[in-house]
């Protein structure tokens, strides 16, 4: 039974779950810089913008754009080399496993999952900006 | 009731027993699944827990079918029955556990190889947004409940009647309430950052389906190459079949004496000319047992014993 006896202890560190498996909110915190790509052909990128960046200054923090594109921007983000990028992506990317979509910012989940919308994408594990920026959004398109 | 076919009197009403904990079974472990499937994010632990419990529903079914197959009279084609149908369905049962396993344990060891981060964000619920590992591990705790008291139930039923399927369901529902554990184990690991806690989770739970086949694996052959009857629990002789040997060599002297299991009944075959009086299986089995014997048959000339 050592999952039993493992989960009191876990449950004790409960407190301020979810963490961020690379550390992603505490570097933001602790360098006051928040990386992120916006990526080619998002003349819409603004209100993904105004987000993360109400998300920076909550961590004493300001957005830095960090210049790639395409595959490669996501590539970077994989790596944690940014912390997010702004785009166009659809529900059924086939990024959808290697990073984390968030739900679209301006319109409501399109009927295909083919259709790209504007989306932020943040880093696999990274759930306290994960659920942060899931919250934001959330909140955005009420 | 037939030789062949039906349910014998003394453990009617316990088969009928094992059936409609069986149903309830089916109910309460469906209504897991799709709590479960419902919550189950990215999360590899949730998804190992999910698989788990829908393979769950296996043994419960192939009782019920089995059930029902004992129930038929043997006939022109089947003159013995149908009572090995159990047999097979256990056979079919215990491969289908052990690919599974096999497979959650390959992706388990694949996501660890590759160091995946599992990403649990938020899901939105009545305006509110919350973490989605709260709701797995809401959902995990619901499905620790019905296995262990389905689980605590059956067992002594699967016991009397010496059933080994609903004693593998017994079995099996004790890897569901273990797995919800090591699943909330899993999902605290990601709440905490720790991107190796919910596949080494997943393949702890995999291992233990794998275990859980190998075992059934082993009985199910067993019952179907015409081994000697094992115990519920092991792949050990029984001890009623110890006893039987040991009564009809009592009685006939140090003759060659084999037994083979058809379901939940023995059939014995003795190398010996057959007796002026035989004796009753109540003789040789004693009163509540006697209905484990389905048939006592001689051989007057017998061969040498094999090699």
């Amino acid at each position: 039974m050592p999952a039993l006896l493992l989960l009191p202890l876990l449950l004790a560190a409960c407190d301020g779950m979810p963490r961020d498996v690379g550390g992603t909110s505490e570097r933001i915190s602790r360098t006051g810089t928040m990386r992120v790509i916006v990526l080619p052909a998002t003349p819409d990128a603004a209100p993904a913008l105004d987000l993360l960046g109400r998300y920076a200054a909550a961590h004493g923090a300001t957005l830095a754009r960090v210049e790639a594109h395409g595959e490669h921007a996501l590539h970077m983000l994989e790596e944690g080399d940014v912390d997010a990028v702004v785009g166009h992506f659809a529900k059924a990317s086939p990024w959808k496993t290697e990073i984390a979509l968030s739900k679209p910012l301006t319109h409501g989940e399109p009927d295909d999952a083919d259709t790209p919308v504007l989306r932020i994408a943040r880093r696999n594990g990274e759930n306290a900006l994960v659920l942060a920026t899931d919250r934001m959004v959330a909140e955005a398109r009420r | 009731m037939t030789v062949h076919g039906g349910i014998d009197p003394v453990i009617a009403a316990d088969v009928r027993r094992g059936e409609r904990l069986e149903w309830w079974t089916l109910f309460w472990m469906s209504s897991v699944i799709v709590l479960m499937w419902l919550t189950m994010g990215a999360s590899q632990a949730m998804k190992s827990a999910v698989i788990e419990d829908f393979l769950s529903l296996v043994p419960a079914i192939v009782f019920l079918l089995a059930a029902r197959w004992e129930r038929r009279d043997p006939n022109r084609r089947f003159p013995f029955g149908y009572r090995r149908g159990n047999s097979l369905a256990f056979l079919i049962a215990a491969t289908a556990l052990l690919s599974v396993g096999a497979f959650l344990s390959y992706e388990s060891i694949t996501t660890l190889i590759r160091r995946e981060h599992p990403t649990v964000g938020g899901v939105t619920l009545f305006g509110h947004t919350v973490w989605l590992g709260w709701l797995m591990i809401a959902a995990l705790v619901y499905s620790i409940v019905p296995p262990i008291i389905l689980g605590r139930i059956k067992q002594p039923v699967a016991e009397r009647i010496k059933d080994k399927v609903l004693h593998t369901d017994a079995l099996m529902q004790k890897a569901d309430w273990q797995t919800g554990l090591a699943g909330i184990a899993g999902i605290v690991g990601i709440g905490l950052g720790w991107w190796w806690a919910d596949a080494t989770a997943a393949l702890f739970i995999a291992l233990s389906i794998v275990k859980d086949a190998i075992g059934a694996l082993d009985q199910a052959v067993a019952e179907l190459l015409d081994g000697t009857p094992r115990k519920l629990a092991s792949n050990e002789l029984s001890d009623d079949a110890e006893d039987l040997i040991a009564a009809l060599k009592s009685r006939y002297g140090d003759v060659s004496v084999r037994l083979r299991e058809t379901g939940r009944y023995i059939d014995a075959e003795v190398d010996c000319p057959s007796p002026a009086d035989v004796p009753t299986a109540a003789d040789l089995m004693g009163d509540d047992a006697a209905w484990r014997l389905a048939s006592l048959s001689f051989r007057p000339e017998p061969s040498d014993p094999p090699a």
